[in-house]
């Protein structure tokens, strides 16, 4: 991640965090501690009111259950830190508002315990749901085994109802509804121009609490699943397995933390926006999230109650819903769909503001009606909370709620349509580039089109009524949640991608993920269309014989979307590790975040951006979302991706050494930076220059770095005044032997090119063995020369010479040295002697024209040496020097052998003697 | 605790950007959204209520009937009622406390704070007191449930409502906190404190007048 120092004077007068960082398994062993006493001070606090109240039985096992996930869920959150700040302040310490100890981060560890930079939250967000999706996935492939046939094939009815249950739960809450929270996370801060979200502790905690809820819907299985489904209605809910009550506690859990995201989004969008950014110049993202987190905030409240009374009726033995008693289980449902049914939305709304970004960029169109899309969004918000009952037609509650219910869904296909047809509107007559999110956006049309039209049927009273509790009410909800939401959540994340990791996906792999789940998604709900409509129940494990061939094509369907989530995966993963560097602005969006470095730096902006028009202006000639400025230490002035600024590294011998070039590639990291390379070689060999200049640019360039070079016939100081007309630079970077041993140093070249520039001049000290000795790199090919006799022929080096002009390259040279009988005798020490003075005349001259080299001379035949070469020094290529006369096919044989997959090469370096009698 | 954000000046001599929503800072905004979200959870709360009062004759409301006596259960107006006024007022003096702030009066303002917090105490107590004395249980009817659900959670309100001006209490105490000019927790604590207020006024009005 690109960091630069803390912009932020604060960190001179925080407190308490000049410590140095604690180890990741400090966070970790607290978490557990604290979770384990969580757990047990909930087992003892039920026991101690059990007892204080006089209960006959005190053992009763609903009550600690709920006891102990609540305090063990707390617990966790507490014992991982997430209230360390919050403590200090409530104790009266003098803490500090902007502290950034948390801020950040720059290995693997600092992604598992809290941090408050908004683009680690998200990332964590991304990495945890996408498990989430992974254990929903899985339990969907049981649900489909159990199907596959007609009878009862791996679960009996109730293990079967605990399958799909805990998918819906786990896909809901686990996966669908975070997932957006971790994407916006991400992006939104960076799209209107913030530093972070207004309340970055607030943020951390909100993910924390995702884990335990997690953790919880995991469990649950093994202490009984629970099987009333994701709606959980009594009294079903109420008599079910114990599962039941660590699904009542796990949405709280969930619930806290959108609540938590949402008013933490609402705030940072009312109040951090950019200079310029007003609410019309707002990507429709931000719309679409600053409206869902209103959702969040107003309806998740409602599904909470509605948990508590379920809970408090199993646990305590209250009466909400046991009619016999005055309770009341059509309530329950109207509490809980007053959440969500809204919850749909909060599932689908930012999904919209997801296409609407992919959909413009890569129509290179403005998008068309962004008022109407913005209008929309916020009219679906609105009369979502009027259409609750439309989930209950049949369920017997007042029947003159019906019809308006009725009229209020149908009304909202309204500005669904204005939706689509916007969308519609803007891929018209574009110039239409079908990357991954693009291909993704497409399908998500196609198939929300599909679901919202069986949303019709089941919105109109007469349909529903026969339609209710079949597949076809299965069918149509994963028309909407997975061809909706999910596709849209794919979009989002191969969009951002490069954004995110700093790193490109593979567009191959992405469009055969999208073909395998397109195919596989529709292969297996398509068919249930039909289902439902002649009549199969759903929410039952066995079914009648007549539905038995279908079912079974549904199944063998839904693999496919197992095969393309793995492609996904290996994709996902393999990119993030070893994928090519991703540019600035990939896509050529318009938007904030894409006017920043990928990943961006550690606050995002270096100095406040200024918003001047709207976000999808694509092809109006001179429009323009906003400039973002480079801060200070950049030369100030605006900060874009084409206009990197440039460093002048000046380097004669020194230019092709690794300490050298790992500086050059640190700051390429930080992404503002480009290189201009001189070498100044006056009365040196230009040849030999040129050859380590092309070594150190061929490195730079395996890096993905902006590198150019030239060789000048210039001192130092004329060189750099040379380079300094045609191209500013911000910045010198001056590369020098040690002190004693560098001839710049001795004629104060440092203060001189300071003088001379006016810039900075920042010095780069080599030792001599590191400029000479070879880098590291997949660009510079390795040979190991094996040569005795012909170590002291000028064809061996100008063969060497001649490879290094067509491809950089570094040389070990290995002389074998075979003494036959013991190894004391004078003459033995007089050959020794001879060998290695040849080895380092010629290592001296290759280095002298510009190759680097080193070797040694090695105790044994060719043979051992070409192990060597490739064991030792693992060398791309070995050459295999001889006169004709000596030239063996048997040895060569022998070497090609012992080096393996290694190439073996064989010079004869006096090509024209003639050959030697065989036997030589 | 929300953060307030001040506007930041960074060792490079730009200014952060500074707040859009003149006039409130950013705690306040969340309070105020929070409160609007807790709002949203009595009223999950008070739909039970109506709902299962909906279902039961008027006549035969609230469906309690003491045991030994035989008649109807009476919510305790007058008691409650008394109680009532103890919540109302300490919401004039947590005003009063803030008042004093402004005036930079710090003596006020802690005076103010104690009286509002042993008001807030006051009113647990009467309500605990209240629960060992109405003679029914949660588990008796939904009406039980309902009740006790109802006014539990708003209990639990006060609680997190007196929390919060302990710790402000805590703060102008240890480290001197809050200023004419900023005191974001403190406003955002007593805003809290007035929304508990407002619940259990309807509260009383629905649960124990009509």
């Amino acid at each position: 991640m690109a960091t630069h120092a803390p912009t932020h004077a604060h960190t001179d007068h925080g407190h308490g965090h000049h410590a140095p960082p604690k180890p990741l398994w400090y966070w970790w062993k607290r978490a557990i501690v604290w979770t384990i006493s969580g757990a047990l001070a909930g087992i003892a606090l039920v026991f101690f009111f059990r007892w204080a109240f006089g209960f006959s039985n005190l053992w009763e096992p609903e009550s600690y259950y709920t006891a102990i996930a609540s305090l063990a869920g707390i617990g966790f959150v507490i014992g991982i830190g997430c209230f360390d700040w919050w403590w200090a302040y409530l104790r009266g310490k003098h803490v500090d508002f902007e502290d950034h100890s948390l801020h950040g981060a720059k290995t693997w560890r600092d992604y598992l315990r809290p941090n408050t930079d908004h683009k680690v939250i998200g990332i964590q967000y991304m990495v945890a749901v996408f498990t989430f999706f992974v254990v929903g996935g899985l339990l969907a492939e049981l649900v489909r085994l159990e199907l596959a046939q007609p009878g009862f094939q791996i679960a009996d009815g109730e293990t079967y109802n605990g399958y799909f249950s805990a998918h819906a739960t786990v896909m809901i809450f686990g996966f669908v509804i975070p997932s957006f929270a971790g994407l916006a996370n991400y992006v939104l801060p960076v799209m209107i121009g913030a530093k972070d979200m207004a309340f970055p502790r607030l943020n951390a905690l909100s993910f924390w609490l995702l884990l335990p809820a997690g953790a919880m819907l995991a469990i649950a299985p093994f202490v009984g699943a629970f099987s009333a489904g994701w709606t959980a209605y009594p009294p079903l809910a109420v008599q079910g397995t114990t599962g039941q009550t660590l699904f009542e506690v796990a949405v709280q859990f969930a619930g806290a933390s959108s609540i938590a995201t949402a008013l933490n989004f609402l705030v940072t969008i009312m109040t951090m926006r950019a200079p310029g950014m007003t609410v019309w110049r707002m990507p429709l993202l931000v719309w679409a999230n600053a409206t869902t987190s209103g959702l969040v905030v107003f309806g998740t409240p409602f599904i909470a109650g509605s948990q508590f009374m379920t809970l408090f009726d199993r646990v305590v033995g209250t009466n909400f819903f046991n009619a016999a008693n005055g309770g009341d289980v059509i309530m329950y449902q109207h509490v809980f769909w007053f959440y969500s049914h809204p919850a749909v939305y909060i599932m689908m709304l930012p999904g919209f503001g997801i296409i609407s970004e992919v959909l413009s960029t890569f129509s290179r169109k403005p998008i068309f009606g962004y008022r109407a899309l913005a209008f929309s969004t916020v009219a679906i918000a609105l009369l979502g909370f009027g259409v609750w009952a439309h989930h209950m037609f049949v369920s017997g509650m007042a029947s003159w709620l019906r019809i308006p219910m009725m009229i209020t869904t149908i009304i909202i296909a309204v500005p669904t349509g204005v939706k689509i047809f916007s969308w519609l509107g803007t891929i018209w007559n574009g110039k239409i580039h079908l990357k991954t999110p693009m291909i993704w956006a497409l399908g998500f049309i196609f198939t929300f089109v599909i679901g919202g039209l069986s949303g019709v049927f089941l919105g109109t009273l007469t349909t529903d009524i026969a339609l209710t509790d079949t597949y076809f009410v299965v069918a149509h909800i994963h028309y909407v949640f997975f061809g909706g939401s999910v596709f849209t959540i794919f979009a989002g994340t191969y969009y951002w991608f490069p954004k995110m990791t700093g790193r490109m996906y593979s567009e191959t792999l992405g469009k055969w993920h999208f073909w395998l789940t397109f195919i596989g998604f529709n292969g297996t709900f398509f068919p249930q269309h039909w289902l439902g409509a002649h009549g199969m129940p759903r929410r039952v494990a066995d079914y009648d014989e007549r539905f038995a061939d279908l079912n079974l094509i549904i199944s063998l369907f839904s693999l496919f979307m197992v095969a393309g989530t793995l492609v996904f995966f290996y994709n996902m993963i393999w990119s993030w590790r070893s994928g090519p560097k991703a540019p600035w602005n990939p896509w050529r969006g318009r938007s904030l975040e894409w006017l920043v470095s990928s990943p961006p730096s550690l606050f995002n902006f270096d100095a406040v951006p200024q918003v001047v028009g709207g976000p999808y202006q694509y092809g109006i000639p001179g429009a323009r979302h906003a400039v973002v400025y480079a801060g200070d230490h950049l030369g100030g002035g605006e900060l874009t991706e084409t206009e990197l600024r440039t460093v002048l590294v000046v380097a004669n011998r020194t230019v092709a050494s690794s300490s050298l070039l790992d500086q050059v590639k640190a700051r390429a990291e930080e992404g503002y930076w480009r290189f201009t390379i001189v070498v100044p070689a006056k009365g040196d060999d230009h040849r030999a220059a040129d050859r380590r200049l092309q070594v150190a640019l061929a490195v730079l360039a395996e890096a993905g770095i902006d590198a150019s070079g030239t060789v000048e016939d210039l001192g130092p100081l004329e060189a750099v005044k040379r380079i300094l007309e045609e191209e500013p630079a911000h910045e010198v970077m001056l590369a020098t032997l040690p002190t004693g041993q560098s001839e710049w140093m001795q004629q104060d070249m440092i203060d001189r090119v300071r003088k001379a520039s006016g810039i900075a001049v920042t010095r780069v000290i080599v030792r001599g063995d590191d400029a000479r000795t070879a880098v590291r790199s997949a660009a510079v090919q390795r040979i190991a020369v094996i040569a005795n006799d012909t170590l002291g022929d000028a064809g061996l080096v100008s063969a060497l010479q001649a490879r290094a002009d067509e491809r950089p390259l570094a040389a070990v040279v290995l002389c074998p040295l075979s003494l036959d009988g013991p190894g004391w005798t004078d003459d033995a020490d007089k050959v020794r002697d001879e060998a290695t003075g040849r080895t380092r005349a010629v290592i001296q001259r290759l280095q002298d024209s510009g190759i680097q080299a080193h070797g040694e001379v090695i105790d044994g035949d060719p043979v051992a040496a070409a192990k060597i070469a490739r064991s030792d020094y693992k060398v791309d290529t070995v050459l295999v020097c001889s006169y004709r006369r000596d030239s063996s096919e048997e040895l060569l044989g022998q070497v090609r052998a012992a080096a393996g997959d290694t190439a073996v090469e064989h010079v004869v370096v006096d090509a024209e003697a003639p050959a030697a009698p065989s036997g030589a | 605790m929300a953060a307030e954000h001040t506007a930041t000046v960074s060792s490079h001599g730009d200014v952060a950007a500074p707040g859009r929503g003149a006039g409130i800072s950013q705690g306040m905004l969340a309070m105020i959204l929070f409160i609007g979200s807790e709002a949203m959870l009595f009223a999950s709360f008070f739909t039970a209520y109506f709902m299962v009062r909906y279902n039961i004759a008027e006549n035969d409301w609230p469906p309690i009937k003491d045991l030994a006596t035989g008649e109807r259960f009476e919510p305790p107006v007058l008691g409650t009622g008394v109680n009532t006024a103890f919540l109302v007022f300490s919401s004039f003096t947590v005003w009063y406390a803030e008042h004093r702030l402004k005036h930079g009066d710090r003596k006020g303002l802690e005076r103010g704070l104690i009286v509002t917090m042993l008001l807030g105490a006051t009113f647990l107590a009467v309500q605990i007191n209240e629960y060992v004395h109405l003679g029914f249980t949660p588990q008796d009817q939904a009406y039980g449930a309902a009740f006790y659900t109802l006014t539990g959670f708003h209990g639990l309100h006060v609680f997190v409502g007196l929390t919060l001006l302990w710790i402000c209490y805590l703060r102008i105490k240890r480290a001197h906190d809050f200023t004419p000019q900023w005191a974001t927790p403190l406003g955002a604590a007593s805003l809290y404190w007035h929304f508990v207020d407002v619940v259990w006024v309807f509260l009383y009005v629905v649960v124990y007048l009509i």
